[in-house]
């Protein structure tokens, strides 16, 4: 396989929005004006874009907050995160001051923060990522929903999660945080397997985990709970995955994330480890997981509604479906985290000393943001890649009005061959499968929506994707 | 094959039949060899690429070719009679240190102020000094004073590759006298001795230089002995130098003055001046570098070309030292260059003769022999839209690199591009790359391929560059291949292994002499094909890089050869089809579809690769689907970094060429040179 493979780190949770990145961004730009999006000049030329402007965006109503503390780092992991080592006297972190000093930090960076409208739209959902935001004392946590309640202000039943992993909370803290209006727990379980938790370098055991999902499923007042799991672990056999996605099912969680290991540059895995090969799975056995995976969470009633993402009915993340669908704008907060408004991409640094300055240069406003002018091509590479992580897939019509009917037009027939091989799936208005020769596009046309089929255009999404990519940037 | 002809088609290369080491087919082609050559570790790899036109500098002054000058460097430009100019040319090996000489030459002798020394001066090209050689040749006027007396020193340099010894026979019938630079550590070698039967040709006084006698190896008095044994050249008077450290530089530059003769006095004669060297220049067209034969040119002459019958003014005339420098006129024996605002390069060839429109010389100087083209490869624009693109640049490349020739050819496969004939493997690789660097262009190069002679059933017989055009098996009755007679040098210890090198490419042996005690000299016939590959690097990794060749062409011979054509998916590809021995047809057929299993990127379907004959499979393997290409994890709101590979991959795609629904990588198409070296 020469193709490129795409990285991605598993922390312990499925909703974060850690950021690693490169663009530049601003908070403080003139954000009263609708977001300009500049033409490429190239762009105008033959089959592409028709000159219309990515529209405005509306202002966030996501908020993601970084807390990046840990016990230690997990050995798949290449996020930014904070590992506070073992504690000698006390059990808990809840008196260290690395914590607190963070979250003083975090407050001054929400607070310096001009909100992106005037009219004040609150959140509507706010994710707690990490690193293990359940190490962070639940009066800290409070602090920071204050913060944002003061700058933005939240809706009135808010969507509002938080990563925890096993062992590092009892029924006590679990209360505390529900207390607080988080309503939405994100459990780092992993594996079903004592061997595969120490391969993973995970600060918890088999015994920890039982206990977690004791808690949360038999918590009252908390309805809605995911569960993350990785597939693909070094020594990890099908019999392992089936138990894992057996335990899982049993569990009854309202949500699961599944992830496919990927082994990150610098990350110990990677010095230890080889893509393809032992004790790492084949490419065949790895693509028999993901589909073990669909098939049985799909049999036990789970919507398989993104790549990576199932939920029963009415319990899709709303938090992270702003960034698959319709290239809606979210706030980040914290160190490395992404964020985008504006029509800005922009995420914050990534070391902690780093991060520090930059939230002081945020306050003294001399922070520079970079332009506000985006590409066309890239905002409609955003749209393709986002949308077609999901079930729901692209929606051509709206595609179509923004980006131009043409560009809708060369990349279904780029997707044309994928359709012939059950890879892409047209639709129509009533999301019902059109045959390929019903396959036509245009604005009058029967089809819809594109998406790719579950589990086969899923597994190859890079491939279907990066073609995509070529019919808009060509 | 070609699309242009050269205007000139007299050859001015005769043999002098005293030559008693003729042994040397007339028909001198030159040769293969592909990038093995050297890399000088201390050059920069400059990450800039120039103008196409490469050669000038930007420092041109304009002066009076007057006395009265200030700068003492200018004082080359001043007038000196006939009788004391000098030109001449270096002849090396690669590696003997011709380009450091040259370096020496300049500045011993003011011509290149120190300050703006370059290492490799004269070698123009990035890709020149990226490489270490000598691509195209330059020229260089020099001022040197014995006995106080001004002589003016024309250095025409020459590249030292045998892919190359066309620019050489140019460059060398603009001169009188050469210098023959040998390595005193390492001795004659066979492309040396090709370039030195090239000078003894045209008549050049030949001045013996021994070079790095500094380095603790060198043993001057065995490679004095060696000159003499194999060339026949006397050696009494060798001058003993370091280029490296600057010894023996002024003996070479006495000696020049001393032995090469001086230009005929032929200045009041009507203008004939040889075209040695052309470029395309963007902003003041095509730049002519002649020789002053007869006659004198002034600024502003009306002047005709003799084979072309164009008409231009000259608007600048000047000297090269090494930048262009502007004077008023030039006389017989000097060498200059001439911009006449010419448009195409076909009115001002190589070889062709200036003369004065109002005073016309009766005949033109015998031209040069067009340059034969021995390889020929398929270019194609991966992107369609390229293909003005590639025609327009190729074009461009071929003013200043005549032997260079190509004409459209098109595949169902491949869609339009060009078959190019090219001297050699290392030409050929030099253009594929120009191309690229320079004009920004993405190409699939296809296997290069000889030209094949095809007796038909009907009696009719055709020539074939271009495997994929070879008429059906019923159609044929025979197939000719041409032959090359390969001469290597190598120390004794290597003998065996370059014997068994020659056995494996279907060589048939010749002979074997001692030249020195230590050294020998072995001759084979082999076909051509069996030599574009990897034979160089063969010769060169079984002789830990001791030995050296040289080839010829000795004609067509007929062979049991049969045509493997490749189907990838279904489809068949006809710039992956070859000719081969039909001996060899199973293990090619069997390691080619190994190969391209391994070139060939996974699709998302799977794949069969098949070797055929006819429609006979005799090879097959198949590239399995992949499997899985997904992230699962998407960073939540972070997609920048997920973005970039994708991103990446996509830009990986447009690299390859759609064969079918098939993305083939460009690499795939030469995967005929890359098999392992026991199947060929």
């Amino acid at each position: 396989m020469l193709k490129t493979r795409l990285p991605v780190s598993l922390c312990h949770t499925s909703q974060r929005n850690p950021g690693i990145i490169t663009s530049v961004l601003h908070i403080i730009a003139p954000h009263t004006r609708p977001r300009t999006v500049c033409r490429n000049a190239s762009f105008t030329t033959e089959q592409q874009f028709e000159p219309t402007l990515a529209k405005p965006k509306e202002p966030p109503t996501s908020a993601y907050i970084h807390l990046p503390f840990c016990r230690k780092r997990c050995h798949y992991c290449d996020f930014p995160i904070v590992a506070l080592g073992s504690t000698s006297s006390q059990p808990g972190y809840d008196n260290d001051p690395r914590i607190s000093n963070y979250i003083q930090l975090l407050l001054r960076e929400i607070k310096a923060t001009k909100p992106v409208s005037d009219s004040q739209t609150p959140l509507e959902t706010v994710f707690f990522g990490g690193g293990t935001p359940s190490l962070v004392p639940p009066h800290l946590i409070a602090s920071v929903l204050d913060a944002l309640k003061s700058k933005v202000g939240l809706t009135d039943e808010p969507e509002i999660s938080i990563e925890m992993d096993p062992g590092t909370f009892d029924n006590v803290r679990l209360r505390e945080i529900l207390e607080l209006g988080v309503n939405r727990v994100s459990l780092g379980v992993q594996s079903f397997q004592e061997e595969l938790l120490r391969v993973c370098g995970r600060a918890h055991g088999l015994k920890e985990v039982y206990e977690a999902i004791e808690m949360v499923s038999s918590c009252e007042g908390l309805k809605n709970w995911s569960m993350d799991l990785i597939s693909s672990l070094p020594h990890q056999t099908e019999k392992m995955w089936e138990e894992s996605l057996k335990c899982t099912v049993d569990a009854g969680p309202t949500h699961v994330s599944v992830y496919d290991l990927q082994v990150e540059q610098g990350t110990k895995f990677a010095q230890l480890y080889t893509p393809g090969v032992f004790p790492l799975p084949t490419d065949v056995l790895s693509a028999d997981f993901y589909k073990m995976a669909s098939k049985t969470l799909t049999e036990a009633g789970y919507n398989h509604y993104e790549i990576s993402s199932y939920a029963k009915d009415a319990y899709q993340c709303k938090h992270n479906l702003t960034y698959w669908q319709n290239n809606k704008s979210f706030y980040g907060f914290g160190l490395g985290s992404a964020s985008y408004t504006n029509g800005i991409r922009f995420s914050r640094p990534k070391r902690l000393k780093e991060y520090a300055e930059w939230v002081q240069r945020l306050e003294d406003g001399t922070v520079s943001y970079g332009t506000s002018e985006v590409e066309v091509k890239e905002v409609a590479m955003d749209v393709v890649m986002l949308s077609l992580r999901t079930a729901r897939g692209l929606d051509l019509k709206e595609f179509g009005r923004e980006f131009g009917w043409q560009l809708v037009g060369t990349l279904c027939e780029a997707f044309r061959p994928f359709v012939d091989r059950g890879l892409v799936i047209p639709l129509d208005r009533d999301r019902r499968v059109l045959s390929g020769d019903d396959f036509k596009f245009g604005e009058g046309e029967t089809t819809y929506f594109v998406r790719l089929s579950d589990p086969d255009g899923f597994l190859l999404s890079n491939e279907l994707i990066s073609v995509a990519f070529g019919v808009i940037a060509p | 094959m070609a699309t242009t002809s050269a205007s000139c088609s007299f050859s001015p290369l005769l043999y002098p039949s005293s030559h008693s080491l003729s042994i040397r087919a007339k028909a001198r082609f030159s040769t293969i060899l592909l990038g093995q050559l050297p890399l000088i570790p201390n050059q920069s790899l400059s990450p800039i690429w120039r103008c196409p036109s490469g050669k000038i500098s930007s420092v041109r002054a304009v002066t009076d070719a007057g006395p009265a000058t200030v700068d003492p460097g200018q004082e080359r430009l001043s007038k000196v009679p006939i009788s004391n100019i000098r030109n001449f040319s270096i002849i090396a090996h690669i590696d003997h240190g011709k380009s450091t000489l040259a370096d020496k030459l300049l500045q011993l002798t003011g011509t290149v102020p120190k300050r703006e020394m370059k290492e490799q001066f004269l070698d123009n090209m990035d890709l020149e000094r990226e490489r270490g050689i000598t691509i195209k040749l330059q020229a260089a006027r020099m001022r040197h004073l014995v006995n106080n007396e001004p002589y003016c020193l024309n250095l025409i340099d020459t590249p030292g590759h045998v892919d190359f010894s066309y620019e050489v026979s140019r460059s060398l019938a603009a001169c009188e006298g050469a210098l023959l630079v040998v390595d005193a550590s390492q001795g004659v070698e066979a492309q040396t001795l090709a370039n030195v039967y090239l000078a003894l040709e045209n008549d050049l006084e030949i001045i013996p230089v021994l070079n790095k006698i500094d380095l603790p190896g060198a043993d001057p008095d065995r490679v004095s002995r060696e000159i003499e044994e194999v060339i026949g050249l006397d050696c009494s008077n060798a001058i003993h130098c370091s280029a490296k450290e600057g010894i023996g530089i002024s003996e070479i530059l006495d000696a020049i003055v001393a032995n090469v003769p001086p230009p005929k006095d032929t200045a009041s004669l009507p203008l004939r001046a040889l075209i040695f060297d052309s470029y395309y220049d963007p902003y003041r067209g095509v730049i002519v570098y002649f020789r002053v034969v007869d006659g004198t040119i002034r600024k502003g002459d009306k002047v005709h070309f003799m084979a072309s019958e164009k008409d231009y003014f000259a608007d600048e005339i000047g000297v090269l030292s090494p930048n262009q420098i502007e004077v008023k006129e030039l006389y017989a024996g000097e060498v200059g260059y001439l911009s006449a605002s010419i448009r195409s390069v076909a009115d001002a060839r190589v070889g062709d003769t200036i003369t004065l429109f109002n005073r016309k010389a009766e005949s033109s100087l015998p031209g040069y022999a067009e340059s034969t083209p021995v390889v020929f490869c398929g270019l194609f624009p991966i992107d369609a839209d390229q293909f003005l693109d590639l025609r327009d640049s190729l074009e461009k490349l071929q003013l200043n690199d005549a032997a260079l020739k190509f004409e459209p050819e098109n595949s169902t496969a491949m869609g339009f591009g060009f078959r190019c004939g090219f001297l050699g493997l290392l030409h050929m690789e030099i253009v594929q790359e120009r191309l690229e660097r320079e004009y920004n262009l993405n190409l699939i190069t296809t296997a290069p391929s000889v030209v094949y002679k095809v007796n038909c059933s009907n009696e009719e017989t055709i020539e074939i560059s271009n495997p994929s055009l070879l008429p059906e098996p019923g159609k044929l009755k025979s197939i000719e291949e041409p032959y090359v007679k390969v001469e290597m040098l190598t120390p004794k210890d290597y003998i065996g292994a370059l014997m068994e090198l020659g056995q494996d490419r279907r060589g048939i042996f010749k002979e074997m002499n001692y030249i020195t005690e230590y050294r020998a000299s072995i001759v084979y016939e082999l076909p051509l094909a069996e030599m574009v590959g990897d034979f160089f690097d063969q010769l060169k990794s079984r002789s830990k890089g001791y030995a050296s060749m040289e080839y010829s062409l000795i004609g067509y011979r007929e062979s049991n050869l049969v045509k493997l054509d490749v189907q990838i998916n279904g489809e068949p590809v006809e710039p992956l089809a070859t000719i081969v021995h039909k001996d060899k047809a199973y293990s090619v057929g069997r390691a080619l579809t190994q190969k391209l299993k391994e070139l060939i990127p996974r699709q998302l379907f799977k794949v069969p690769i098949q070797a055929c004959i006819g429609s006979k499979v005799i090879a097959s393997e198949s590239l399995s689907a992949i499997r899985k290409d997904v992230l699962a994890k998407c960073y939540g709101g972070d997609v920048s970094r997920k973005k970039k590979l994708l991103k990446k991959q996509a830009e990986g795609k447009k690299r390859m060429k759609a064969i079918g629904k098939v993305d083939v990588p460009q690499e795939a198409f030469m995967a005929v040179l890359k098999l392992e070296k026991e199947v060929i």
